[in-house]
């Protein structure tokens, strides 16, 4: 048996893993943190445990598929009280791609009490250990033994203002001002992640960060670049949050010039697609809708 | 025979994903086993279909998360192969990279797993070490360290510059010597010997009965690879070997992987030489026109296949796989009779199982 000196008096927190039926993507990610030294758990105060009984913390994973749903809802039950569930990864968060399955059981907290989600699909292990570390925070917290939490080893390793590892996706970011309405973020969109839908004077644009899976795919088809993926990959957060985590903007519509018939406006950045420059034509055009361009355009061809 | 029967969950077996053996025992030995599937069955041929092909590049990059770059690029080969798309040949380069990039960092969390079975901490951890320099590589060029979202219709939707292939390039001599130590590792090392040598043998007659695939049937002497056998993308003008060992046990399909993992670094740094210039993808938004086409590559555990039919809309009709792991699970029949109970976990894991899409 190893032997190792007793550094820290304080008893680690200790985690325990369920897969609900993942992709093995967040697992393996997992494994990272209990096997690379720049990740592992132990910075935080934290061991795995290999029994639900003698578990301080629930890490879960996959979008809780039917099959194991009763498995893991036995083995949440025998983790003793008080004890803290993290949402590993978007799946048990919302279903993640998987949503609307038959075979799909989950969100998880429609059956167990979830206290921290970290989105991401998979989230890198220093997002993993983020939200871990809220969870640990919180589990001493219930258990009354507070505010003795260790230092980690290298500061930084996992704190929300830790540099964005290079080119990592995040989290999207939508530009409304160039926007142009076609939906084609929302046609693209595995997770459902995204809606748009009319109200009133414009169109409503909204992204659930809970249930986008970082692909990048909306930002590879909008035509004007409206939504961009941004180096933000830090996002745990406790579940009281989890449905303000949203990215939203509004697209007003204006009026055409011509018949007063309101429109989506064309943007700058549709204008750049299209024609790369603008002229005064062009710019006159664009305040008309379609049928009064049509319009305009054969008119100017009899004159 | 006693005919006791026990059954084994993922904590006893070493595994990442649920899945459930009920063995029959007799004494210590194994005399016979079924295999308790479906507990990460998430309704895939389902959701498929209720996906457009867009959506469905993103969804099938999470039928499996350690094979994630194969799905993908394959069934847009055979969405390109209806709509009669020939992606451009930069961008069957870049396929052929993120394909490889994969593949090395399967191969090294198999061996990573193995190790730990084998009781040698230490090894495991220098294994997922070495492992990160991938998942760095990944980080780096893709934005994310499993699931790389390399794959569009029509080609690639990522690029590398002129910078990111010399920092690939970087990384490719920085593997280099770690693999080789880790070959040697595996293949030298008494105690890793000991426990892998002759231990779960698939007989050349049994692979190929079982019809298994990748590093399994290489291991058993069945010198197939569908790089080699059907080559796509860039292969045909990509030089490599097959790796294929004539022992059939754990030992060999270590090697197998090993060595494949010392090709992969060959294949990617030929492709870093050869890349040619142009664009990444040829049609962003083709019509796809109703028809049923197959398409296959070599994943990182072994062949997989894809029959996609379409209507001409925009949702698949039909999307079905053939996936690798499916293959091989039913060799561990051959492979477990007359083995210790204890070793169990040692030779589930020699066949590199993948749960979830064994039941997607
Ligand atoms: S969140 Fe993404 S990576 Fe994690 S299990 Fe689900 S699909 Fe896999
Ligand atoms: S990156 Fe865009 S397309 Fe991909 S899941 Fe998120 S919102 Fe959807």
């Amino acid at each position: 048996m190893e032997t190792r000196p007793v550094i820290n008096p304080i008893p680690p927190v200790r985690l325990y893993r369920i897969n609900a039926g993942s992709c093995n993507g967040c697992d393996v990610e997992l494994a990272a943190t209990a096997a690379v030294a720049s990740f592992d758990v132990e910075r935080l105060g934290c061991c795995y445990s290999e029994s639900p009984a003698e578990a301080d913390i629930v890490l879960i994973t996959g979008p809780l598929t039917l099959r194991v749903k009763d498995k893991v809802l036995r083995l949440h039950g025998e983790v003793p009280k008080p004890k803290v569930t993290v949402a590993v990864g978007v799946c048990p968060i919302s279903g993640g791609v998987f949503r609307d399955s038959y075979a799909v059981a989950g969100p998880a907290d429609d059956y167990l009490p979830v206290d921290v989600n970290v989105p991401g699909c998979p989230p890198h292990p220093r997002a993993i250990l983020a939200g871990i570390a809220k969870a640990a925070a919180l589990w001493r917290e219930l258990s009354g033994c507070g505010q003795t939490l260790p230092e980690p080893a290298v500061p930084g390793s996992y704190d929300e203002d830790a540099a964005a590892p290079l080119g990592l996706r995040g989290k999207m970011r939508f530009n409304a001002a160039a926007c142009v309405g076609c939906r084609m973020c929302e046609h693209v969109c595995a997770g459902g992640a995204i809606r748009i839908d009319e109200l009133g004077p414009g169109l409503r644009f909204t992204l659930w960060h809970n249930s986008c899976v970082f692909c990048g795919l909306c930002s590879h088809y909008c035509p004007t670049k409206a939504l961009t993926v941004t180096d933000q990959w830090q996002l745990s957060h406790f579940q009281e949050d989890k449905f303000s985590l949203t990215e939203q903007g509004f697209i007003p519509f204006v009026a055409c010039t011509g018949c007063g018939h309101i429109m989506l406006p064309a943007t700058p950045e549709l204008l750049r697609v299209s024609y790369r420059k603008t002229n005064p034509e062009i710019e006159r055009l664009k305040t008309l809708c379609p049928e009064c361009r049509q319009k305009q355009s054969l008119g100017g061809i009899r004159r | 025979m006693s005919g006791t029967v026990i059954t084994l969950g993922p904590q006893q077996l070493a595994l990442e994903e649920p899945m459930y053996f009920s063995v029959e025992v007799d004494g210590e030995i194994v005399v016979g086993l079924d295999v308790l599937a479906g507990h990460v069955h998430r309704g895939m041929e389902h959701l498929v279909m209720k996906r457009n092909f867009y959506q469905n590049i993103t969804l099938l990059e999470r039928l499996c998360s350690l094979c994630s770059n194969s799905h993908p690029s394959t069934f847009c080969t055979a969405v390109e192969e209806l709509a009669g798309i020939r992606i451009p040949a930069r961008a069957e380069y870049l396929r052929a990279i993120a394909d490889e990039i994969k593949r090395i960092s399967s191969h090294l969390f198999n061996c990573a797993i193995i190790a730990h079975i084998i009781g040698q901490g230490t090894l495991f951890k220098r294994v997922m070490e070495v492992r990160e320099i991938m998942q760095d590589t990944k980080e780096s060029i893709y934005g994310n360290r499993m699931d790389l979202a390399a794959n569009c219709i029509g080609g690639v939707r990522y690029d590398l510059t002129p910078e990111s292939a010399v920092y690939l390039g970087k990384q490719m001599e920085r593997i280099k010597g770690p693999l080789e130590e880790l070959y040697r590792i595996y293949a030298t090392d008494h105690a890793i010997r000991t426990r892998t040598e002759g231990l779960g043998v698939l007989p050349n007659r049994d692979a190929i009965n079982y019809a298994v695939v990748g590093p399994v049937a290489r291991a058993s002497g069945i010198d197939y690879d569908v790089r080699r056998k059907s080559p796509y993308w860039a292969y045909d003008r990509l030089r490599f070997q097959v790796a294929v060992e004539q022992a059939g046990d754990v030992r060999a399909r270590a090697m197998v992987r090993l060595r494949e993992a010392r090709e992969a670094v060959s294949l990617i740094e030929q492709c870093l030489v050869d890349l040619p210039p142009g664009p990444l993808c040829s049609d962003t938004l083709p019509e796809i026109p109703a028809g049923e086409t197959i398409a296959k590559s070599e994943a990182p555990r072994g062949e997989l296949i894809y029959y996609l039919n379409t209507d001409g809309t925009d949702m698949p009709v039909r999307l079905k796989w053939r996936v690798p792991s499916y293959m091989n699970w039913d060799a561990l029949q051959v492979m477990l009779k007359g083995q210790r109970v204890a070793d169990i976990p040692l030779i589930v894991n020699s066949i590199d199982p993948c749960i979830s899409c064994t039941d997607r």
